[in-house]
């Protein structure tokens, strides 16, 4: 009999389907003081927060939404092992809090079964129910209180009405603390069949038998999962794969189930379900025909072909307007803050190893990394707005058909087109997608579509090598002066644009067919009813999201940039010339190694050089050209633009220039297509947690980008002969 | 709850805009099936086609629930006669 010494803090868990309104019972149960993390080695969110009353202190855990215990998907696994007392950070349980959408009970209460069979004390939170009564929907929350023999508190959670009882309640369930022996009770209820509950019986006696697989006991609620769980995670995290010996037992169990016709999984929702009718029985009177809502009517308008596309593609726009325009004043106040900071470093310290590091390394990387915030902040404040509206399961539905094509669902969309303002956040936003093959689909062609951090490089060399004319005009076609806006710079940028995309779809389709091929589990998702957002949600989504890219993006691109300096300024020598100094430094060095490689695609060391120290961020590349191709000795070149400079740029020793069109372009279609960008490797290495996938996302992206520029440069040179 | 029912069984994506249904079966693989039902599809269910296609879009008390369906599941309905 294990000791009951009290707990300091009891451990409360909250659970329920999604969109019923489970994080915001959660903040307002917690408000500021929660935390938000990871689960040790997955990429489920983890939500804590900590709250004290009745002289107690509890803290609660927000567990991911989910529709069953049914542990097939990361969320599911994480939620199971945290019930089951399993996960390795997170104290047992005390107490779990289930809340449900009373306009949804049928559905809602099937994961309250399972909950109510781990047989802890447990509380059924009812929210929304002014929703349940616009539809006609009533309900005897008294008679639900006697038919499941639990407390039931009716709440509000948008209006935070209902908390203060919820609060009561808890403490009441929590006075007497939990015994790790009643954790390990063998009878807690359950609906499923005695000839099921006799196989998990035996099932439990043989886990804990003299040859157990855990050094404490296994309880009935463990076994029963174990059983029912046919995808084979429990068992392997379990029971490990071993000798096999736990597969055949376990498959033996359920061949016998199947011949006393309770065939796995099937049996447990018919179960499930015909407990909850016999529990609703007498509590839920629904109307005979629900009458069409104002969620029916915008859906009329915003799921149609027409309409629906247009407001559509009205909202992309505007979020595009949002990233680039608007964000734009508060980008632009970063870099001169920048500037003036890197400045007055450079009045105050003298020359030297110090000042250089400080200037260029730390201050130019951090500059490099803040300047991307606003535009981060802006898309992630207009994310959080169109998923707490529940406008967010419209656009995946809309461009399902067309992603579907690709292999892929229209969960994969809203990952994809914020990849556009930066890779990061859309390869965040793949934890939307359940299935593991979409989600690592799209998080490795996330990074070939166009960010804002291509846009430096590709303005300066369209500026520079393409000539400002209409399209017409340079093919000397008629119509030139009726199409005088269709320029061949506007054509070049829109064509860099395409060939990501492109490049893109041809990826994911290559994916989904080789390396991660697989059956497809069906795509349904749930339409909820529109809201107005909460201003709450969106900035704490906001500051939540922008803080993790900061952490895990930030240190990695500043560690990297750093590293960069110390290649392009030692071995230093202060006799040299700056260019002689940049030749004889590790950077210079390995660019001249590499020449041989490069030459093929147009280059010459000093471009190879801009390249590889753009390993931190493709946008390096023209700050770090612009030291390469410096003239120290020509005073006027210092006011010179850019783009002059850059033309007036001869191969070493010869009159012949480096940069001609072909040259350009390919130096844009190499950075159309490389992972020259430490923020994403460091973002794909945490939502896959591994190095094997952002290592493979590097080299199939070089490579793509070496052959493109190869292709480029070569028929370029050929067609200008 | 029982239903005037007709005794004509169709897929789910015959079903016209409007019209409601009780699902008779859903045939699949095991596992989608059982996903399906945990989402609340499941025979003896009424739905109304809210928006056709593929994915489809239907009314489950009151709820939207989009579906795509493939060769690999199918939902049988039987349309309720109006």
């Amino acid at each position: 009999m294990p000791t009951t010494t009290e707990k300091q803090t009891i451990t409360v868990a909250l659970i329920g389907n999604p969109n019923t309104g489970k994080s915001t019972l959660f903040s307002g149960l917690v408000g500021v003081h929660q935390h938000v993390g990871n689960y040790p080695g997955v990429t489920v969110e983890k939500k804590t927060g900590q709250l004290v009353f009745a002289g107690r202190r509890f803290e609660l855990i927000d567990l991911p939404g989910l529709y069953s215990l049914a542990a097939r998907s990361r969320d599911e696994m994480v939620v199971v092992d945290v019930l089951l007392g399993r996960q390795r950070d997170v104290a047992a349980v005390d107490a779990i809090v289930c809340i449900v959408d009373a306009s949804n009970l049928r559905r809602n209460m099937y994961l309250i079964s399972q909950v109510l069979e781990l047989g802890l004390p447990t509380v059924l939170a009812v929210n929304m129910l002014d929703v349940a009564e616009n539809r006609g929907i009533r309900l005897d929350l008294a008679c639900l209180e006697r038919q499941l023999g639990i407390p039931v508190v009716p709440i509000q959670a948008n209006r935070r009405t209902g908390l203060s009882e919820l609060k009561t309640v808890i403490a009441r369930l929590t006075a007497v603390p939990t015994t790790d022996s009643a954790r390990l009770a063998p009878s807690s209820v359950t609906p499923l069949p005695e000839c099921f509950e006799r196989e998990a019986a035996q099932l439990e006696a043989d886990l804990n038998d003299g040859e157990s697989v855990a050094n404490h006991w296994l309880p009935r609620s463990l076994a029963r999962r174990l059983l029912l769980d046919a995808s084979g995670y429990l068992q392997e995290t379990l029971l490990g794969s071993g000798d096999g010996r736990w597969k055949q037992r376990l498959q033996a169990a359920r061949e016998r189930l199947a011949a006393a016709d309770c065939p796995i999984p099937a049996i447990e929702t018919s179960a499930r379900y015909a407990w909850v009718q016999q529990v609703l029985n007498g509590v839920i009177v629904e109307p005979s025909r629900y009458k069409t809502t104002v969620t029916d009517r915008i859906d009329r308008v915003l799921t149609g072909r027409f309409w629906g596309t247009l407001v559509f593609a009205a909202v992309m726009l505007l979020m595009f307007q949002l990233v680039f325009v608007w964000a734009g004043p508060a980008t632009e106040l970063i870099q001169a803050g920048t500037e003036a900071t890197g400045e007055w470093i450079s009045a105050h310290i003298a020359e030297g190893a110090l000042r250089s590091l400080l200037v260029d390394g730390i201050v130019g990387g951090v500059g490099g990394i803040l300047q991307f915030l606003p535009q981060i902040f802006v898309l992630f404040a207009f994310l959080a707005v169109l998923e707490d509206c529940g406008y967010m399961a419209r656009t995946a539905y809309l461009m399902d058909h067309l992603l579907v094509r690709v292999g892929l669902s229209g969960k994969s969309f809203i990952p994809l087109l914020s990849s556009f303002a930066c890779a990061v956040p859309g390869v965040m936003a793949t934890r939307v997608i359940e299935n593991e093959r979409d989600r690592l689909t799209t998080i490795l062609v996330a990074p070939l579509l166009t960010c804002s951090a291509r846009l430096p490089i590709y303005t300066l060399l369209i500026s520079a090598f393409i000539p400002d004319m209409g399209f017409f005009a340079w093919l000397n076609l008629p119509g030139a002066s009726l199409f005088w806006w269709i320029t061949l710079q506007g054509l070049t940028l829109a064509g860099l644009y395409l060939l990501g995309i492109v490049a893109a779809v041809a990826f994911a389709m290559l994916f989904k067919r080789t390396l991660l091929r697989g059956q497809t589990p069906p795509f349904v998702m749930e339409l909820p009813s529109y809201k107005w957002p909460s201003l709450r949600t969106v900035v704490f989504r906001m500051a939540e999201r922008g803080w993790l890219f900061l952490r895990c993006a930030g240190t990695l691109i500043l560690a990297v940039s750093i590293l960069v300096w110390a290649a392009l300024y030692y071995p230093h020598d202060s006799s040299l010339s700056h260019q002689e100094q940049q030749r004889q430094s590790f950077l210079g060095q390995a660019g001249q190694l590499i020449e041989p490689a490069v030459k093929p695609l147009g280059w010459d060391w000093r471009i190879g050089c801009a390249v590889l120290a753009s390993l931190p961020a493709r946008e390096i590349v023209v700050a770090t050209m612009g030291v390469m191709y410096h003239m120290d000795d020509d005073a006027e070149a210092g006011d010179e633009r850019w783009s002059e400079r850059l033309r007036t740029v001869t191969w070493d020793g010869t009159k012949r220039p480096v940069f001609s069109v072909p040259v350009a372009l390919s130096i844009m279609v190499f950075f159309a297509l490389c992972a020259q960008c430490a923020g994403t490797l460091a973002v794909i290495r945490r939502e896959t947690n591994s190095w094997r996938w952002p290592a493979f996302t590097f080299t199939y992206m070089t490579a793509l980008a070496y052959v493109a520029a190869f292709v480029t440069y070569q028929v370029g040179t050929w067609l200008s002969c | 709850m029982k239903y005037p029912r007709t005794t004509k069984v169709i897929p789910l994506r015959q079903l016209p805009p409007g019209e409601s249904a009780v699902i008779a079966r859903v045939l699949g693989h095991p596992d989608h099936v059982h996903r399906l039902e945990e989402f609340g599809l499941r025979g003896g269910i009424k739905i109304e086609m809210f928006r056709a296609g593929n994915p489809c879009i239907v009314r489950l008390a009151g709820n939207k629930i989009c579906l795509r369906a493939d060769d690999l599941l199918h939902v049988l309905v039987e349309p309720i006669a109006a």
